[in-house]
């Protein structure tokens, strides 16, 4: 059978077209028609433009290179010991935002943070990290942070701030009046102990934790079956067998980076590993994790409940015989037997937010024996800890004018509370309202009292993410701004004056230290602790939480019915912006979604049925019950009555990056069982008139059709491991050449890239771009298809259109070692070097683009513009991400140079990396180790996708895994001869 | 070629001006109590040395001459670590109580060792014969100062030499041609005064050649800053720290071994002299103050650099100094003769590469280089005499771009 494989829709019908023998407008022939239009227009040309603008470069540059500038060099007064210019220190850290965990080491140049790292001891994240993670450095630098404290609109000073806020606080306490904490999950055991201590001295304090992805109907339903609101620890790397119920786990789920290392870990062939899981997947939408599974079953929101109930009926009636009448779509009875076969080694997960649907799920677990295997209650994941009830009475108290003090802590209920306007109608009744934001957001405009925060790379912090696994925060940088720890501000304004490293380094010495067993003093245990980044204590919760049968007649009987045409809505959070936190990051933003490759805004997601039937084309406007409008985007895989929109969007508050981009879908989210859903049936869709442009990076690195991606099952794999490779033996056998092939002594890089452990997570592309300063464009330059990302993820879809299967393909410079680029150079600023690397000098490039042009994987970038202020010119800068400012330019790496308009650049394989640890092995008289030179992508990799390292070794990872059967050349045919390679994807499906 | 001989010229001067300052300053070797020379030379005591207490690096040295014996102590002076692991009992232990901080050697002559115990035993002060002589030494200084920017002035003149030679004569030569050219072309056309039309072309070739020579020599010196000498804020002089007090390089310029930047020192490496040494021979009081002012005053000084690498340059002096065990000298000229430091090599790519092709990489002491499997093999089979840098990746674009 012969696969197709289409990038869009579009493409698909073209690849139709031609297949009916339709005569269609090619690319050449549109081409040729655009340049015939562009030559009939009269008054100056481009060329005549070009012809001006070279000469008064020309001349400008010579007359003003003639002076040189005078250059200081300022020395520290006294040097700190640990700090050596030029060269990078790295602290151990935590990154905790209210959403994701991740332990990172902060690599910090010249005292500024400019790169976060995975922490390799860490027992959770691994090494991992994710989009956020890498690019919540640039948060640090962003222009609309909080400065300074202020009171009522007045910047003022801490000392003002205290003296007026405590006699105040004092006051509330005094009448007994009720003060309320409100913020997101809290996972910092200090910071708790500081909550308490103030709840101490102000002894009418309430606690409220609010999360914006809200896990409360799985706390509740834990609740009922085990007696304690939890979330227990998985382990999907134990599972044979994973069911997914529109659980996103690799993307937003709980906990994505260690998620994604323990699917991943079993999902590699390679190395001798012979089994992999299998993945099912039921969803509205397509999403990150579906778009990964072997199997992804198109399934409504609102046929979720009654599926899970089948599913449990018929898995109770294949091991007890009782029998339950139901009345899912889907036939459930393979699927419970497939599930029983693999008893004690499944997983079955939901990313509902209904109590008895998550009921259902334990129940499910429970009955597959799953608890104590793949699924651990003795350990808590902690990240999520609110309930919407308590949310939603304290947003009534408030109305009510119970709260006469609100202090609110990394939260912004103004931009993502559904009943917004109840939200602020209760916030103006309160009497003393305290903000301690970060970044500029919609709710401390309602707040009197600013006292702001640090961001996390200023501050002090500690976390336990899961029972027993401690980590701690430290300053990569003095505050650059006058701020504040939220935590000090608490316990200033009940009296302590203490630091809270203190706190924290008081707190670990009474809690932990005494449990830890530790063979030193506590000063020891601390500075080891505070250099790993990470602790664990081996700890277990102490309650025994037994699993008692919850009571589900009444749930697997009163099953609501099947409305089978109304259309339901999905809200998801994307792997960029997530909850909306990071709107005003640009990184994120041109962050092409890993589905839709679409950037810079949200858009709904309709089925192409769905489009029919309303009217609708890609790009036109639709309302959703009167909200929006939003812009239409027609994506296969998407059910055919669902409609998927991201949250995290239509950010009033947050700054230039996020200003007019995409709507805020919140206001759809609904109270349902006391729990925010964040699925709504039933909606109804207008068509609005006009047309709106959707960024995406998706039409224009088309492959034409070649065989890029190579795939098979797991059964043909086991029986030839060069299944769907096979077309490899024919090509190598025509690659014959009169030149004498290229020898490298010594080094020669390569990059082998695992198709099969790639999930298409993104944190490659920001981890390349804050390392090699990659610049941001904005939507109106990825619309003309010039966004600058030096690694892109390629994905097609094949198969049935309704509901395609999709594969990835991270691409970035291939590194060939007969490329074409190199020799339409007319100014050889592009060679090869005897190591093997395709390289490219900027200064010497005068940006003809012949080599971009004749790059078969089209990985070269063109600076339209200057967009990293780096040029000497006024007048070029097209500057998205702020990057003129002095507060922006902190965040670029001092080791690579900023690109001037006109030039072209591409990957390296983070050759100032490779540098570095060859200088490194150097000094230390040694040869270099395998592993030791790690690009950005690879490293911050989650799903160890990426290997990178020495061919000639024949020993190196990098060489064993171009040894496997498996291992491929993206257009191999073309004797270019890549230092690329990878590894077929092999899906466990049995077709 | 008229650079490089003048530059010799300039290094004769330069010599000739030495053999005049020792000169100058060459002691005379008659022994003359508590000289306002001998004043002079305890200079170089007084940086860990008091008379009377308190201690400072070193021990008080009043009644010096009743503890020890001459012979012992010129000894001692003149190479105290030789005396120490020799296991002179007495230098032992000064060594020992004095927290095992070697006194460094100083080459005065026996004559001048004496004549600086006189001046101790005298309690520091300049003998009352010699009180009209201190004047002399104030006229000594002034004298020596004078010498100072003389050879300033010198070296100035000898460095618009340079410049002119490397400006002005091209300009000229440019100029002449020029005319030529436009008279050449006005006859051609205009004037016909020469029949010959040969003549017109040759004369047109030549100086269109002349001309593009030059230009094409002027744009590639665009952007460099050969013998750029600015004034720093401070007078430091490398030729008195790096030459006359013999400090390694590295005690400053501490992190060459291990960074891209050899680092500028901070102000609180000054201060571990010049928390003690308060005045210079050469310029008193009034620089070293400015060290001070900026250590009480908690403001760095802005120095102004002078080796200047375009952005899209990494260089790296840890490659260079650590991993190449090039000597700074190659690169940075040689400071030690330099009051104010000029840069001497034009820090040009094509000087660079020059050097990468030329230098040996430490093939065989490093380890790294085991990687290089086939040199090696030539290295045995003797293919090869030596692996240059260009060998192993020195001419690779990205070695320094990136």
């Amino acid at each position: 059978m012969e696969k197709k494989y289409y990038k869009s829709l579009e493409e698909l019908s073209l690849v139709i077209d031609q297949e009916s023998g339709q005569e269609i407008l090619g690319d050449k022939k549109s081409i040729l028609a655009l340049q015939t239009e562009a030559k009939s227009g009269n008054g100056p040309t481009r060329r005549d433009f070009l012809k001006i603008f070279g000469f008064t470069v020309a001349s400008a540059a010579v007359a003003s290179s003639c002076e040189q500038p005078v250059r200081k060099a300022i020395p520290y007064l006294i040097q700190p010991e640990e700090m050596v210019p030029g060269k990078a220190s790295y602290y151990a850290s935590t990154f905790y935002d209210g959403v994701d965990y991740c332990s990172i080491l902060v690599k910090v140049r010249d005292g500024r943070p400019i790169k976060i790292e995975g922490n390799t001891l860490s027992t959770v994240s691994r090494g991992g990290t994710s989009a956020r993670t890498q690019a919540s450095v640039l948060n640090l630098y962003d222009n609309s942070r909080h400065t300074k404290p202020a009171i009522k609109g007045e910047e003022t000073s801490w000392e003002q701030m205290d003296q007026q806020l405590v006699p105040l606080l004092e006051a509330i306490n005094q009448k007994g009046g009720k003060i309320v904490i409100l913020s997101s999950s809290i996972i910092s055991p200090s910071t708790k102990a500081a909550i308490s201590l103030f709840a101490s001295h102000y002894t009418n304090t309430e606690h409220v934790q609010y999360d914006v992805i809200s896990a409360s109907g799985m706390l509740q339903a834990n609740e009922t079956a085990f007696g304690k609101a939890f979330i227990p620890a998985y382990h999907f790397e134990r599972a044979k067998l994973i069911v997914s119920f529109d659980a996103d786990f690799l993307g937003s789920w709980l906990s994505p980076v260690e998620f994604t290392k323990q699917y991943t870990a079993n999902r590699k062939l390679h190395e001798g590993k012979k089994t992999m899981s299998r993945h099912l997947q039921y969803e509205g939408g397509m999403s990150l994790t579906g778009s990964n599974a072997d199997k992804r079953l198109m399934l409504k929101p609102s046929e979720q409940k009654a599926t899970i109930a089948t599913l449990y009926n018929e898995l109770v009636q294949l091991t007890t015989g009782t029998q339950n009448t139901t009345n899912a779509s889907l036939d459930m009875a393979p699927l419970a037997a497939e599930l029983l076969e693999a008893k004690g080694e499944s997983l079955v997960v939901c990313g509902s937010n209904d109590t008895e649907t998550q009921l259902l799920v334990v129940a499910i677990n429970a009955l597959l024996g799953n608890y104590g295997n793949t699924i651990d209650t003795g350990v808590h994941l902690k990240v999520r800890q609110g309930i919407d009830s308590n949310m939603a009475s304290l947003v009534d108290e408030m109305n009510a004018g119970a709260v006469d003090g609100i202090i609110l802590y990394d939260v912004n209920p103004v931009y993502d509370y559904p009943d917004r306007e109840k939200f602020i109608s209760g916030l103006q009744k309160v009497g003393l309202k305290i903000a301690m934001p970060v970044l500029n957001e919609e709710t401390s405009v309602y707040a009197d009292y600013i006292c702001p925060d640090h961001h996390y790379l200023e501050a002090w912090n500690d976390a336990e993410v899961k029972t027993g696994h401690y980590s701690l925060a430290q300053p990569a940088i003095r505050p650059i701004f006058s701020t504040r720890a939220a935590q000090e501000s608490l316990l200033a304004w009940c009296g302590s004056k203490m630091d809270f490293r203190k706190f924290i380094q008081e707190y670990w010495e009474k809690n932990l230290f005494p449990k830890a067993g530790f063979a030193g003093t506590f000063t020891a245990f601390w500075n080891e602790k505070l250099h790993d980044g990470v602790y664990n204590s081996g700890e277990k919760e102490l309650e025994v939480v037994a699993y008692k049968a919850p009571e589900l007649g009444a749930i697997v009987q009163n099953i609501k019915g099947n409305e089978a045409e109304a259309v339901d809505l999905d809200l998801y959070f994307n792997i960029s912006v997530g909850t909306g936190k990071y709107a005003n990051n640009p990184w994120l933003q041109e962050l092409p979604d890993p589905i839709t490759k679409a950037c810079w805004d949200n858009y709904a997601c309709v089925s192409q049925k769905l489009a029919d039937q309303y009217g609708l084309a890609d790009e036109s406007l639709i309302t959703i019950n009167k909200l929006g409008p939003f812009p239409v985007l027609i994506q296969p895989g998407q059910e055919a009555n669902t409609v998927s929109i991201a949250l995290g969007y239509g950010r009033e508050k947050a700054g230039l990056a996020s200003e007019g981009v995409g709507v805020n879908a919140y206001p759809l989210v609904t109270l349902s069982n006391g729990n925010r859903s964040f699925e709504l049936s039933g909606v109804t869709i207008e068509k609005v008139s006009g047309e709106y442009k959707i960024a995406r990076t998706q039409t224009h690195h088309s492959m034409e059709g070649r065989e890029i991606i190579r795939e098979t099952n797991l059964g043909a794999y086991l029986e030839d491991p060069k299944s769907g490779n096979e077309v490899r033996e024919e090509i190598l056998a025509h690659m014959k050449t009169l030149y004498p092939k290229k020898d490298y002594d010594g080094l020669h890089w390569g990059m082998a890239i695992d198709l099969n452990s790639c999930t298409g997570c993104n944190a490659c592309i920001v981890a390349c771009s804050a390392e090699n300063n990659v610049p941001v464009v904005g939507k109106e330059q990825v619309l003309k298809a010039r966004e600058m990302h030096w690694i892109r993820i390629d994905r097609y879809y094949t198969g049935d259109p309704e509901n395609p299967e999709l594969v990835r393909q991270p691409i970035m410079c291939q590194h060939c070692d007969n490329a074409p680029c190199e020799n339409v150079c007319p100014v050889a600023a592009t060679t090869h070097s005897n190591e093997g690397i395709n390289q490219m000098a900027y200064n010497r490039c005068i940006g003809t683009r012949y080599c971009n042009n004749n790059c078969p994987y089209k990985v070269r970038r063109f600076n339209f513009f200057d967009y990293t202020n780096s040029d000497a010119f006024t007048g070029n800068l097209h500057d998205t991400a702020n990057m003129e400012t002095d507060l922006r330019k902190l965040v670029l790496n001092p080791d690579v140079v900023t690109r001037a308009k006109g030039v072209i650049e591409k990957c390296s394989f983070c050759i100032q990396r490779i540098q570095e640890k060859k200088l490194d092995a150097k000094m230390e008289n040694r040869m270099l180790a395998d592993g030791e030179v790690q690009p950005a992508c690879a490293q911050s990799c989650p799903a160890d996708a990426i290997i990178f390292g020495n061919l000639n070794d024949s020993n190196s990872k990098v060489s064993k895994m171009f040894a496997d059967e498996r291992n491929y050349h993206v257009l191999e045919e073309l004797h270019v001869m890549p230092s690329v390679g990878y590894l077929t994807k092999v899906k466990n499906t049995n077709a | 070629m008229m650079i490089r001989f003048l530059s010799l010229l300039g290094n004769i001067n330069r010599v000739v001006m030495l053999f005049v300052l020792m000169g100058a300053l060459l002691p005379s070797m008659r022994v003359k109590a508590q000289t306002p020379e001998a004043e002079k030379l305890f200079q170089e005591c007084k940086a860990c040395h008091n008379i009377n207490e308190p201690k400072l690096i070193g021990p008080s040295l009043a009644g010096i001459t009743q503890r020890r014996t001459t012979e012992w102590l010129v000894k001692f002076i003149n190479n105290s670590q030789a005396m120490i692991q020799a296991g002179d009992p007495i230098a032992v232990k000064l060594f020992e109580e004095n927290n095992r901080i070697p006194m460094p050697s100083h080459n005065f002559t026996e004559a001048q060792i004496l004549d600086i115990l006189k001046y101790i035993e005298n309690g520091g002060k300049v003998a009352a014969e010699y009180a009209v002589a201190a004047d002399t030494a104030a006229n000594a200084k002034q004298a020596m100062l004078d010498q100072m920017a003389k050879t300033q002035a010198e070296r100035e003149a000898r460095l618009s030499d340079l410049e002119r030679d490397a400006n002005r004569n091209f300009r000229t030569t440019f100029i002449i041609t020029l005319l030529i050219l436009i008279i050449v072309l006005v006859d051609l056309f205009g004037t016909k005064i020469i029949k010959a039309r040969f003549v017109h072309s040759v004369l047109i070739i030549v100086s269109l050649f002349i001309m593009g020579e030059i230009a094409y020599k002027e744009a590639s010196m665009l952007g460099r800053q050969q013998y750029y000498q600015p004034d720093q804020p401070v007078w430091f002089s490398h030729k008195v720290h790096a030459s006359q007090n013999q400090i390694d390089c590295k005690y400053c310029h501490s992190t060459a071994e291990q960074s891209k930047s050899a680092g500028i020192p901070g102000t609180h490496v000054c201060m571990n002299c010049h928390n003690v040494v308060k005045s210079g021979k050469l310029t008193g009081t009034t620089e070293i103050a400015k060290v001070l002012d900026s250590w009480q005053t908690g403001k760095p000084i802005e120095w102004i650099k002078v080796h200047n690498l375009p952005d899209h340059v990494f260089f790296s002096h840890a490659q260079h100094v650590n991993a190449g065990k090039i000597d700074c000298i190659e690169c940075h000229g040689d400071l030690k003769t330099m009051d104010v430091v000029m840069q001497v090599k034009d820090l040009s790519m094509g000087w660079c590469l020059d050097c990468h092709r030329k230098t040996e990489v430490q093939f065989a002491s490093n380890s790294f280089y085991n990687t290089y499997e086939k040199l090696h093999e030539q290295m045995k089979s003797g293919a090869i005499k030596k692996v240059t840098e260009d060998m192993v990746g020195g001419d690779n674009c990205m070695k320094c771009h990136y």
